[in-house]
C-alpha cells in the first residue's frame, strides 16, 4: 500500500476527514460556549492527546489487539465498579471517576470495548455457527457492564450500549431461528418486567425517557429550545456566532448533547447536508476496510464500528430535532467531552491497524 | 440432523457477515434519509414559524416560589405565618439607567437615603440575583404611584412576595428562629436551582432545622416575552408545591408564661414532658422581635448583639456550671460505687480540706451542717458532704457517670447549632487548659463548679432521667418527629435501669421532694401551694471567687456581672411526672431566690392548666 505512511495512518481520506471534523468541532465549540476560549483550549488539548493515542494504537498489530480484548473488557468492568463505589456525583448520578485529575466516564468507552470483546469471543470459533451456549455467553458479556451502568443510573446510555452489543452479535452471525426466539422473548419479557420487577420510581424514569413532558423542567425545555434553534436556522443559517438561541443562552447543554442545534442554527440546512456528507465519507472508508479485512475478528469489529458510528450520529441529531428522547448521546468527533472523544479515537486507531493488515 | 453445527466454515461466516452488514447499512441509511427529511421540514418548510418564535418572541422560564410551611404550636395556634409584601425591584440587567429610575420614583414616593444606600450595597453583594429590592413594605397608594410610571422604564417592577411573620414576636424568637436573606455562606449549602425565586432561607431555630420540610418545591412558568422583556402570555405552567406545615410541641400559653417570668432577666428556662421528650416551653432571655431583624443586613446584626446578646440562644448554647443541681447525680454515683449507703452519716463542718493542703473548700453555710446523711445533704445542699463524695469517687468515675446523662455531648434535639458543653476529665484539662488535673479540681466538680459546663437543655434532659428513674427520652420540638434511640442511648438506659437500684432512685427523688416540701429544704419557701407535689434541686453558681479568708458569702454589693447565677431543676407530680423544668437566671443571686420560685410557678401553671382542661 502507501509507502509514505505517517505512523500507522493507512487511509489518508479517513484521516483527513477525522482531522477536519474534530478541528471544526473546536470552532463550533467556540460559538457554543459563548466564545469561551478556555473551554476550547481544554478540548483542544484533549484532542491532541487523543490523536497521539490513535497513532500509537494504529501501530499495534491487530492480532495483539485481539488477544488483549478480554483483559480490556475486565478492566472496564473493574472501573465501572469503582465508579459506583467512589464515583463523582453529578446531578445525583455517579457516572464519572477521576484519574490524576481527569474525570472519566467509563460507560462512554464501553460503546467501543463491548463490540471489540464480542468480536474476540465470536471469532474464537469462527467456523462454527452460533449455538445456544455461545449466544448466552455473548449476552452475558453484554449485560454484565450494562447492569452497572443502569445502577449509576444512566438508562439512556445503557440502551445505547445494548444496541452496540446487539449490532455486533447480529453481524457475528446469530441464526435466524435465534433472532425470532429473542424477539418473541423480548416482547413477552417487557410487560412482565414492567408489571412485576420494576419499582415505581424506575418506571417513572423510563416514562420520562419516552415522554419528556413528564419532566418539563428538564428535557421538555431542552427540546423546545433545540427545535427553535434548528428551525430558525433556515436554509443557509444565521452565520457563525450569530445564532440567537445559542448566543443568548436559551439553549441548554450547548457543548455536548445539543451541539448539533448550535450548528444547524448557524449553518442552516445546507451546512447540515455537508456535515452528513463528511460523515458519509468516513463511514464509506470504514465499510471499505470492513469488506477488505482479512481476518474474522477484524471484520466483525470494523463492521460494528461502521454501524455504531451511523447509529450515534443519527441518535444525536434525532435528539436535537425532537424525534428521540434526550438520552445523552454525543455527536462523534464534535461534541465537548473527553470520554466520548477518547472512545472514538481508540476505534479509529484500531481501524487503521486493521487496514495495515489488508 | 443439520450439518451447520459441525462445519459451518469460515467462508460462509464471512459471507453471512457481509450479508448482515448490508441489511444493517440499509436500515441505518433509511433512518438517515428520514432525518434529513425532518431537517428539511424544520429548516426550510417551517422556517417562518420558528423564525418568529426565535426573533420576535422568546420563551422565558420563570420559577414560581412555593408557599413556606406554617409553624403551629401543639394546640394549632400559628407561630410563624406568611404575609404578602410588595416591593419595588429594579432588574439591573434590563435597566438602562438606574439612577434615572430611582430619581423618577423619588418624585412619586418617599425613599430614604438609607434605602438607596442599601440598594447599592445589595447590588454588589447579592450579585446572583438580577432583581434587587429598592423599597419594601409598600402601601397601597405607593404601589399605585410606582405602577403609574412603570411603563416608562425597562427593569422597573413592583413585585409581591411572601414575607415571614412571627405573631408572638420576642416570645418565640429563639425556638422558631427566623429566616433571612440568602448570603454567601447559605449559597454554598443550598440547591441554587431551587432557590432561584426565593430570597430568604431559614437561618436559626426550627426555621433552619426544618428548612427542607417548610420550603416545598418551586413551580415554573414558560412565558413568551417580547424584546423588551415583558411577559406576553403563559405557554405552560406547573404550580409550586407548598411546604409542609410543622406542628411543634410548644404550648404557647406556657411559653408566654415562662417569658413573663424571666422578663427583665438574662437566662433561660425549659419545660419538657419527661414521658416523651416533648419540649413544652423554651425561652432564652433577653429576646428580640424577629419581625424587626428579618430584613436587616448583617451590619445591623452587630448593633443588636451589643444589647446583651439577644440573638444568642441560651437554652442550647449558653454554657453554665451546673452548680448544686448536679448533686443528685453525684449522690447516685456514690451509692452505686459503694462510697456511701443511704444510711451513712458523716460530720460536715464549715469546710473540707485535702490531705497535705491548706486550701479550704468552704460550705455555703458558714457554720456547716453538722452530722448529715445522703438525703439530708441533698435537702440542705450540703457542699462539704459532696466534696467528700467527689474526692472518694475520683474524676474518672464521676465523669463516666455524668456521661450516661449525655453531659459533654449534644442531646440530639431537632434544633441546629446545639452546644456540647464541657464534661471535664484529665485529658480534657491537659488538652484545653494545659495543666494537669488536680484533686482540688475533682472536689469542686462534686458541687458542679470548676470546668464542668452544661447547657440548660442538658440540665432538663438530666432532670428528666431523674424523674423517669433511668428512662431516657430525647428532647424534640416537632410533634410528629419519631426519634429512634441510638444504641449508645439504649445501652445507657440499660445501665441506669439495671445497675442503679430502684430504691436508690426513690431515695434521691424523695430527697428532691423534701427540697421543696420539707421546712428545711432549700426551695421550701418558693411555693406556698404544695398540691402539685413538686420535686427539685436548687443551684447557686459562683461567677466570682471569694478569697479564702473571707467568709462573707452574701454578694449583694458586688457589681451585677459578678453576682451568682441562680439555677434550678424540678419536676412534678412526684409519682407520675408530667413536666420537668430547668431554669437559669444569670447574675442575680442564689438558686432558691430566683430560679426555684420561677420554675415552680411554671410547673404549677402547666399542671393547673392541664387539670382545668380535663
Amino acid at each position: 500500500m502507501n509507502s509514505e505512511k505517517f505512523f500507522g495512518i493507512t487511509d489518508n481520506t479517513l484521516f483527513i476527514c477525522i482531522v477536519f471534523l474534530s478541528f471544526f468541532g473546536l470552532v463550533l465549540l467556540y460559538s457554543a460556549t459563548n466564545q469561551n476560549i478556555d473551554v476550547v483550549f481544554r478540548q483542544g488539548s484533549r484532542l491532541i492527546f487523543c490523536f497521539v493515542l490513535m497513532f500509537l494504537i494504529s501501530l499495534v498489530d491487530i492480532n495483539k489487539i485481539k488477544s488483549i480484548s478480554p483483559y480490556v473488557y475486565l478492566l472496564c468492568l473493574l472501573m465501572l465498579i469503582i465508579t459506583l463505589l467512589w464515583g463523582h456525583d453529578v446531578k445525583g448520578a455517579k457516572r464519572w471517576i477521576v484519574f490524576f485529575g481527569f474525570s472519566f466516564q467509563v460507560s462512554e468507552i464501553l460503546k467501543i470495548i463491548l463490540p471489540m470483546t464480542l468480536a474476540w469471543y465470536l471469532s474464537l470459533s469462527e467456523d462454527k455457527e452460533i449455538d445456544l451456549k455461545k449466544l448466552i455467553i455473548s449476552f452475558s458479556i453484554i449485560f454484565a457492564p450494562i447492569l452497572f451502568v443502569i445502577k449509576q443510573p444512566d438508562l439512556g446510555t445503557s440502551l445505547i450500549i445494548l444496541l452496540c452489543g446487539v449490532i455486533t452479535i447480529f453481524l457475528g452471525g446469530i441464526t435466524k431461528k435465534h433472532i425470532i426466539y429473542l424477539l418473541t422473548l423480548f416482547s413477552f419479557a417487557i410487560p412482565i418486567m414492567w408489571k412485576f420487577i420494576l419499582l415505581p420510581y424506575q418506571k417513572q424514569r423510563i416514562m420520562t425517557l419516552f415522554d419528556p413532558n413528564l419532566d418539563p423542567l428538564g428535557s421538555g425545555y431542552h427540546i423546545i429550545q433545540s427545535k427553535i434553534a434548528v428551525g430558525s436556522g433556515g436554509f443557509f443559517g444565521k452565520g457563525f456566532l450569530n445564532g440567537t438561541q445559542s448566543q443568548l443562552e436559551f439553549l441548554p447543554e450547548r457543548g455536548t448533547d445539543f451541539i448539533f442545534a448550535v450548528f444547524a442554527e448557524e449553518f442552516g440546512f445546507i451546512g447540515a447536508l455537508i456535515l452528513f456528507l463528511i460523515y458519509l465519507m468516513i463511514i464509506l472508508r470504514c465499510l471499505h476496510i470492513t469488506y477488505k479485512a482479512k481476518n474474522y475478528f477484524s471484520k466483525i469489529f470494523a463492521g460494528s464500528i461502521s454501524s455504531i458510528l451511523i447509529l450515534l450520529v443519527i441518535t444525536n441529531i434525532a435528539m436535537a430535532v425532537g424525534l428521540l428522547p434526550v438520552v445523552g448521546v454525543t455527536l462523534p468527533l464534535i461534541s465537548l467531552g473527553g470520554s466520548s472523544l477518547l472512545s472514538i479515537f481508540i476505534a479509529f486507531g484500531i481501524m487503521f491497524s486493521i487496514n495495515r493488515r489488508i | 440432523m443439520r450439518k451447520s453445527f459441525l462445519d459451518f466454515g469460515r467462508v460462509n461466516a464471512e459471507k453471512l457477515l457481509h450479508n448482515r452488514l448490508n441489511i444493517l447499512i440499509f436500515i441505518l441509511s433509511t433512518l438517515t434519509l428520514l432525518l434529513i427529511g425532518r431537517l428539511y421540514f424544520l429548516q426550510v418548510i417551517s422556517l417562518d414559524h420558528f423564525d418568529t418564535l426565535s426573533e420576535t418572541n422568546r420563551i422565558k422560564y420563570i420559577q414560581t416560589a412555593p408557599r413556606r410551611g406554617i409553624i403551629y404550636d401543639r394546640n394549632n395556634i400559628v407561630l410563624a405565618d406568611n404575609s404578602s409584601l410588595y416591593s419595588i425591584e429594579i432588574n439591573i440587567k434590563e435597566a438602562n439607567n438606574i439612577e434615572k429610575i430611582i430619581n423618577a420614583i423619588k418624585e412619586q414616593i418617599n425613599i430614604s437615603k438609607e434605602e438607596i444606600e442599601n440598594f447599592y450595597k445589595k447590588k454588589s453583594k447579592y450579585s446572583h440575583h438580577n432583581s434587587i429590592v429598592l423599597k419594601s413594605n409598600l402601601t397601597d397608594s405607593e404601589i399605585a404611584k410606582v405602577l403609574s410610571i412603570r411603563y416608562k422604564f425597562d427593569g422597573l417592577d413592583v413585585t409581591a412576595s411572601l414575607m415571614r411573620k412571627y405573631p408572638y414576636e420576642e416570645i418565640t424568637s429563639h425556638v422558631i428562629g427566623n429566616v433571612g436573606y440568602i448570603d454567601k455562606v447559605d449559597l454554598s449549602k443550598i440547591d441554587k436551582k431551587k432557590y432561584k425565586s426565593i430570597k430568604y432561607v431559614g437561618k436559626t431555630g426550627i426555621e433552619k432545622s426544618y428548612e427542607d420540610t417548610l420550603f416545598g418545591s418551586p413551580g415554573y412558568k414558560h412565558v413568551e416575552i417580547n424584546a423588551r422583556g415583558r411577559q406576553i402570555r403563559n405557554i405552560d405552567e406547573k404550580p409550586s408545591v407548598p411546604g409542609k406545615d410543622i406542628h411543634l410541641t410548644i404550648d404557647i400559653d406556657l411559653q408566654k408564661y415562662m417569658y413573663s417570668k424571666l422578663l427583665g432577666y438574662s437566662g433561660s428556662s425549659i419545660a419538657m414532658n419527661p414521658n416523651n421528650g416533648e419540649i413544652l416551653g423554651m425561652v432564652s432571655m433577653p429576646s428580640i422581635n424577629p419581625n424587626d431583624i428579618l430584613w436587616r443586613s448583617y451590619d445591623s446584626y452587630k448593633e443588636i448583639e451589643k444589647l446583651n446578646s439577644p440573638m444568642f440562644n441560651r437554652s442550647i448554647n449558653g454554657l453554665y456550671s451546673p452548680g448544686s443541681t448536679i448533686k443528685p447525680l453525684v449522690a447516685l454515683n456514690a451509692i452505686h460505687e459503694k462510697v456511701v449507703n443511704l444510711e451513712t452519716e458523716i460530720y460536715a463542718g464549715p469546710f473540707f480540706q485535702l490531705p497535705n493542703s491548706s486550701r479550704r473548700f468552704r460550705d455555703w453555710k458558714p457554720e456547716g451542717h453538722g452530722v448529715v446523711n445522703l438525703q439530708k445533704s441533698i435537702v440542705q445542699s450540703c457542699d462539704v458532704y459532696f466534696y467528700m463524695l467527689a474526692d472518694n469517687l475520683g474524676i474518672k468515675k464521676l465523669g463516666s457517670f455524668f456521661e450516661s446523662f449525655s453531659f459533654g455531648e449534644k442531646t440530639g434535639i431537632d434544633m441546629p447549632f446545639e452546644s456540647k458543653g464541657v464534661l471535664p476529665s484529665e485529658e480534657w484539662k491537659l488538652k484545653n487548659i494545659g495543666y494537669k488535673w488536680t484533686d482540688g479540681d475533682t472536689v469542686i466538680t462534686g458541687i458542679g463548679q470548676g470546668y464542668f459546663l452544661t447547657t440548660p437543655l442538658q440540665l432538663v434532659y438530666a432532670a428528666s432521667i431523674l424523674a423517669n428513674e433511668g428512662s431516657i427520652v430525647i428532647p424534640k420540638l416537632n410533634k410528629n418527629l419519631d426519634i429512634k434511640k441510638s444504641k449508645k442511648i439504649i445501652d445507657r438506659e440499660k445501665f441506669l435501669k439495671n445497675e442503679i437500684k430502684k430504691e436508690w432512685w426513690n431515695a434521691i427523688n424523695e430527697a428532691m421532694f423534701k427540697v421543696v416540701n420539707q421546712e428545711n429544704g432549700t426551695a421550701f419557701w418558693t411555693t406556698k401551694n404544695k398540691r402539685n407535689n413538686i420535686s427539685g434541686k436548687t443551684g447557686t453558681v459562683q461567677v466570682y471567687s471569694l478569697s479564702q479568708e473571707n467568709d462573707e458569702r452574701e454578694n449583694e454589693n458586688l457589681p451585677k456581672h459578678l453576682k451568682d447565677h441562680s439555677l434550678y431543676i424540678g419536676f412534678a407530680p412526684k409519682d407520675n411526672p408530667q413536666v420537668v423544668v430547668a431554669t437559669i437566671v444569670e447574675n442575680v443571686g442564689s438558686g432558691s431566690k430566683f430560679a426555684a420560685p420561677f420554675s415552680n410557678e411554671i410547673i404549677d401553671y402547666y399542671l393547673n392548666k392541664i387539670r382545668e382542661r380535663n
